[in-house]
């Protein structure tokens, strides 16, 4: 048995220790931010490491790119995959690595040889747009082995992926083992590694927790334990509120995703006046897509929301906020904010043909109002004609939450407000939302960030793979418990 | 209308065809690895004038021929540079590079309008193949140039689909992160492309002052820079399909001078209008047939591409 | 390895764009000077004839701002489309298609009174270019169809439609054979205000001023800015994209459609091939070099005005109309780095970035 270990040490990633056998499955395991995919980037020759070392086989390597990594036999498939959809499927297996003058005819019986050898089904000719989403990672894995690497690292295979095929993936993956190499799992989805993998270190916070447990005789209770940690603080919540009538409910809403996938489905749920409502879980299962349905712009494919009673499942965004519904979207700059405008035009995005005179919009009033904006929500902006991307993450998010909050919204659907904010920024994020919350509003808040919700939420929803797991009442749930929702691990039953 | 204008007529529908196939497919190359180039005719009137005068100093049709592609590709080289290894707007500069391009050429031709042709590439002669009815005239009394078009024109296409240079070449012009990922340099591969494109075009323009109109002045490339750039999206990016549309367009530049001697009362100028139509009404047909399948332009074409993070 | 790599500044460089085409013209006259010194002429000499026929006396503004004003009216219809991202291509053909309008007005309204037969004239330019450009609008805001091509395409069609015409049905019968249109009447020309400068320079600033004040003021000029910055958020703002891509386009198309008609009643005295003279290409550079800010392109039409009659001027001097030329293109190529270099910076770096700070697992 061969080992080679790593021990980089980067800004995200303080201090990791990875050791995996040869002809392995290992799982690498962590909630989204512990430095996962950060460590596998260095370790695929994407990044450069701050300190520590690759080992393979014993002899220690340093990667320049990608090619490199690739020449000592490391090949990372992505969760964005580098495809080109027009080319066929052997094209881009072959591409950077095809010989001088290309065969087609022969190369395809290759591919397609390596394809049956390791039970990955693809017609080599077939145009690579054609495809679903789990054919194409098949043709990922298929380039990194067209490689010959030794080592695949899979950073969360299956996100992409239906149940049956990621039983298929099992059995790929099972026999690539067998044929001597390595596989790294970067994963969240327990009980999806913990058929497949045989090994798992949990990273948390960028540091490992845990090193080379074996799966067989591992408890997955104690991995998840591991993985969600207990937090060091004790939160200060507020006071409970008798929640109101239903503000925003939802009936039933399906919609489908960017990649052709069901982004979620069958979501029903309500939020009543004077409560938070948290959604939970792992970025990628369907929130954002919810929360773009619901502010209206992404159509469902059935179901219907409900907002004060009034069926808004048609109508269009515009009307969705001038009747109260304020989005706050999780793209900041690329969709809540126009880049290349100033900071007043983005502060009057929502009210600005209120502002008008004839056709023009009154400069005086759009200033006006920009200040009150930026004054009531501590924006700290130099001139409010200059461009909005001099502002710093911070105080974009104050005023794009502040515009939002501005019209004193019935709903406010809030998806990762805090992301990327300072201390003091999250404070007055989350300050402002339960000010929503104390003067009636109903607030929807996603996030990645569990301690956050369980702060400040009234109920807490978990979902997962496109589908509400459970409900939770954070006063009193278990964070063991809710994690294991998280990770697609629950049969809990709704509490409420 | 008899029989030996109608061999004339498409004796200059294959000659025709030829130039602006040399000029298409350059700019075919340029595209299908993602950079628009709409400095044809700047090349073209480059490759004219440094034929010419090379032809004139030099005497021998090959030695200007190949002076005229490297002109060409020099001169292509500045839209490269600022677009691929400056990330400048591809419109802006190759317009900018039709200007300098036809510029450069009268400025350094200017001793030399009117005078007669130094060196000219004579037909070839090919044996009793060029006397068989019909064919012969029309098809083996070409100049040799027509006949490297037609070479170049496999040639392309072969590159393209069966080497690795080909394929990275596609791949930087469909998506030049994933051509960067899988370790080719992209840089390389469009400037390179450019390049070619800027000495086919200048081969197309030493066809036209060493054969078709043997001498120099200004303006001679008369807008035939912009029916190639038509002619690449008409033909749908791909090398077969390109020479078939330049042998129609061509035959619609033939027409327009010999409507008269075939007695039709049809406008030679309307008649001109004919390629940039017919490629309007393909490009709507592709777009509408292209709901479902990806559409056949090079998916990165007109982007440029910036490695901030890596 | 170390490689040269490019990366945005956080801060453009001050001075900016003005600043920018200020190199680009420093560059021009330096390699200016060279060609001319090979020519063997005296660069001094060249240099301030082309100033003086350009700006040097109000006879010299005069022919300035008339060329100025199609150049600035082309690059306002450029920079109306590229405020939105789009690329009007078109503007040459737009050009013809509104002369020719406003030309088949003279010759049915030839004995109208001059107020009504101009007002009328420059109405059907607008109608003129506009139309030229539905075609490729519609394309592009109902099927994606790259307005680039479209556009491109129906110049040629445009510029032999004039052809086509001034040979053929609008002959002019008294021209002997040589294909003319007739000249217009002298009704259908614009009045002059100082020297030979006409009155369609205060139609170009009126134009200018009305776009520029729409775009920045007005809430149709907001929205469209924001559907130029993302798209993403104007659909998040709840702006029919569609529906602004094609009034933007045909707007584009009429703006240069006036252009056309303003040409042909003040400057030109007869629709001929040769009207639109390149402007409509001149117009997409100006428009570039101004930012695609109908505020900027003004001042670059009349810098770039004062470029081309100083460069015709000097031709007398025995220098070759082909100078000019260049020293033209090396302006823009000047500008066109330029313009990278305030946006961007050069380092050189060596391997791979180190990871970012905030990983995202």
């Amino acid at each position: 048995m061969d080992i080679w270990k790593t021990f980089p040490g980067v800004v995200a990633n303080a201090g990791v220790e990875l050791a995996v056998r040869r002809g392995s499955i290992h799982a690498l395991l962590g909630e989204n931010g512990a430095g996962k995919s950060t460590l596998m980037n260095i370790l695929a020759g994407v990044y450069r490491p701050d300190s520590g070392e690759v080992r393979i086989d014993s002899l220690p390597h340093q990667f320049r790119n990608p090619a490199d990594a690739l020449s000592a036999g490391v090949g990372m498939v992505h969760q964005e995959f580098r495809l080109i959809p027009s080319f066929s499927v052997a094209e881009n297996i072959v591409l950077g690595s095809a010989p001088s003058v290309i065969n087609n005819r022969h190369v395809e019986s290759d591919v397609a040889e390596m394809a049956h050898k390791y039970g990955l089904k693809v017609d080599p000719g077939q145009p690579l747009w054609q495809l679903s989403m789990g054919e194409r990672q098949k043709v990922e894995i298929l380039k990194v082995l067209w490689r010959d690497a030794q080592v695949l690292i899979l950073d969360e295979p299956t996100t992409v992926l239906t149940p049956s095929e990621v039983d298929e993936l099992a059995e790929i993956l099972r026999r690539m083992a067998d044929d001597g190499r390595s596989i790294i799992f970067i994963s969240h989805k327990l009980h999806e590694v913990s058929g497949i993998c045989d090994e798992a270190t949990v990273l948390r916070q960028g540091k490992t927790v845990a090193g080379s447990l074996e799966m067989a005789i591992t408890d997955r209770n104690e991995l998840a334990r591991l993985m969600v940690g207990a937090s060091p603080t004790v939160p200060v919540r507020p006071a409970a509120a008798t929640p109101g009538k239903p503000l925003l409910e939802l009936q039933n809403l399906s919609a489908t995703g960017d990649r052709g996938v069901d982004a979620f489905s069958d979501v029903s749920f309500r939020i009543h006046s004077g409560e938070i409502v948290g959604i939970a879980g792992v970025a990628g299962n369907g929130q954002r897509e919810l929360a773009d349905v619901i502010a209206g712009l992404r159509p469902s494919n059935s179901g219907t929301v409900f907002m004060d009673g009034a069926d808004i499942t048609a109508v269009s965004p515009r009307r969705r906020f001038h009747s109260g519904l304020a989005y706050i979207p999780e793209d900041r700059l690329g969709v809540g904010l126009a880049p290349r405008l100033s900071i007043t035009d983005n502060a009057i995005l929502r009210v600005y043909r209120q502002q008008r005179r004839g056709p023009f919009i009154v400069a005086e009033k759009a200033l006006s109002y920009c200040t009150d904006i930026v004054d009531r929500f501590g924006v700290r902006a130099g001139d409010l004609g200059g461009p909005i991307a001099a502002l710093s993450g911070g105080n974009l998010q104050r005023l794009l939450v502040g515009r939002e909050l501005d019209g004193k919204p019935s709903v406010v659907v809030a998806s990762q407000p805090t992301r990327g904010l300072d201390v003091q920024g999250v404070k007055a994020i989350q300050d402002l939302l339960l000010d929503q919350r104390n003067s009636g509003a109903a607030v929807m808040m996603i996030s990645e960030d569990l301690d956050e919700l369980l702060t400040l939420t009234d109920r807490l929803l978990v979902m997962e793979g496109g589908i509400i797991r459970g409900e939770f009442d954070p006063r009193t749930a278990s964070r063991h418990e809710i994690g294991m929702a998280m990770l697609s691990d629950s049969q809990a039953t709704p509490q409420s | 209308m008899n029989e030996a204008s109608l061999i004339g007529l498409l004796f200059a529908t294959v000659s025709f065809g030829a130039l602006l196939y040399l000029a298409a497919l350059g700019e075919l190359l340029a595209e299908k690895a993602g950079v628009l180039n709409l400095g044809v005719e700047g090349m073209m009137a480059i490759g004219a004038v440094t034929a010419f005068i090379a032809g004139v100093e030099f005497q021998n049709p090959w030695v200007a021929l190949i002076i005229a592609m490297l002109s060409g590709a020099l001169l292509a080289s500045v839209h490269g540079f600022f677009t691929v290894g400056l990330g400048a707007e591809q419109v802006v500069s190759g317009l900018s590079l039709t200007i300098l391009g036809l510029g450069l050429a009268a400025y350094i031709g200017k001793d030399y309008v009117g005078l007669p042709p130094g060196a000219e590439l004579v037909p070839v002669e090919w044996g009793s193949l060029s006397d068989l009815p019909w064919v012969g005239p029309i098809l083996f009394s070409q100049a040799p140039i027509v006949y490297l078009a037609l070479l170049l024109g496999v040639a392309a296409s072969l590159v393209l689909s069966s080497t690795r240079l080909g394929l990275a070449l596609r791949a930087a012009g469909e998506s030049a992160s994933s051509t960067d990922s899988a370790g080719h340099s992209v840089l390389g591969l469009r400037l390179s492309a450019v390049a070619a494109g800027g000495a086919l075009a200048g081969a197309s323009g030493a066809y036209l002052t060493l054969s078709i109109t043997p001498q120099w002045a200004e303006g001679v490339t008369a807008g035939r820079g912009w029916i190639a750039v038509a002619l690449v999206i008409f033909g749908a990016w791909r090398p077969g399909r390109v020479a078939w549309g330049a042998l129609l367009f061509g035959g619609t530049l033939a027409l327009k001078t010999r409507l008269q001697t075939f007695g039709v009362d049809f406008s030679p100028i309307i008649l001109s209008m004919l390629p940039y139509v017919l490629t309007l009404l393909i490009l709507l047909m592709i777009s509408i047939r292209s709901r479902k399948r990806p559409s056949p332009s090079p998916a990165a074409l007109g982007l440029a591409y910036r490695r901030e993070e890596r | 390895m170390k490689r040269p790599r490019l990366s945005l500044r956080e801060q453009p460089l001050p001075g900016g764009q003005p600043l920018a085409f200020g190199i680009g013209l420093a560059i021009a006259l330096f390699v200016g000077t060279l060609l001319l010194l090979g020519a063997g002429h005296d660069p001094l000499r060249i240099y301030s004839r082309m100033f003086e026929a350009s700006l040097g006396d109000p006879d010299a503004w005069a022919i300035t701002l008339n060329r100025a004003v199609p150049l600035g009216l082309a690059g306002l219809a450029v920079a109306i489309a590229g405020s939105m991202g789009l690329w009007n291509i078109g503007a040459e053909g737009q050009i013809m298609a509104g002369a020719i309008a406003a030309a088949w007005v003279a010759r049915i309204g030839g004995d109208w009174p001059g107020f009504v037969l101009i007002t009328m004239m420059l109405v059907a330019a607008v109608g003129g270019g506009g139309v030229l450009a539905i075609g490729p609008a519609v394309a592009r805001a109902k099927l994606g169809v790259n307005e680039i091509i479209t556009t491109l395409m129906l110049n040629e069609v445009a510029i032999r439609l004039v052809q086509w015409l001034i040979h053929g049905p609008w002959k002019d019968p008294d021209s002997f054979n040589f294909p003319l249109a007739p000249m217009l009447p002298d009704q259908a020309r614009l009045p002059t205000l100082f020297s030979r400068a006409h009155f369609g320079l205060l139609i170009a600033v009126a134009v200018v001023i009305i776009a520029s004040v729409a775009v920045r003021y007005t809430g149709w000029g907001y929205e469209l800015r924001i559907a130029g910055s993302s798209e993403s958020t104007a659909r998040y703002s709840g702006i029919s994209l569609p529906k602004k891509v094609l009034t933007v386009l045909v707007l584009s198309g009429a703006v240069a459609g006036l252009a056309g008609g303003v040409e042909l009643a003040g400057t030109a005295d007869r629709l001929t091939e040769t009207l639109s003279n390149g402007f409509g290409f001149a117009g997409i550079i100006v428009a570039a070099l101004a930012l695609m800010r109908p505020s900027g392109v003004a001042a670059v039409a009349l810098l770039f005005g004062a470029v081309q009659i100083g460069g015709q001027s000097i031709q007398t001097l025995g220098v070759s109309s082909s100078v000019s030329t260049i020293l033209q293109a090396f302006v823009l190529f000047g500008a066109i780095g330029a313009g990278v270099f305030s946006r961007y910076h050069i380092s050189l770096d060596s391997g791979p970035s180190s990871a970012p700070e905030e990983a995202k697992s």
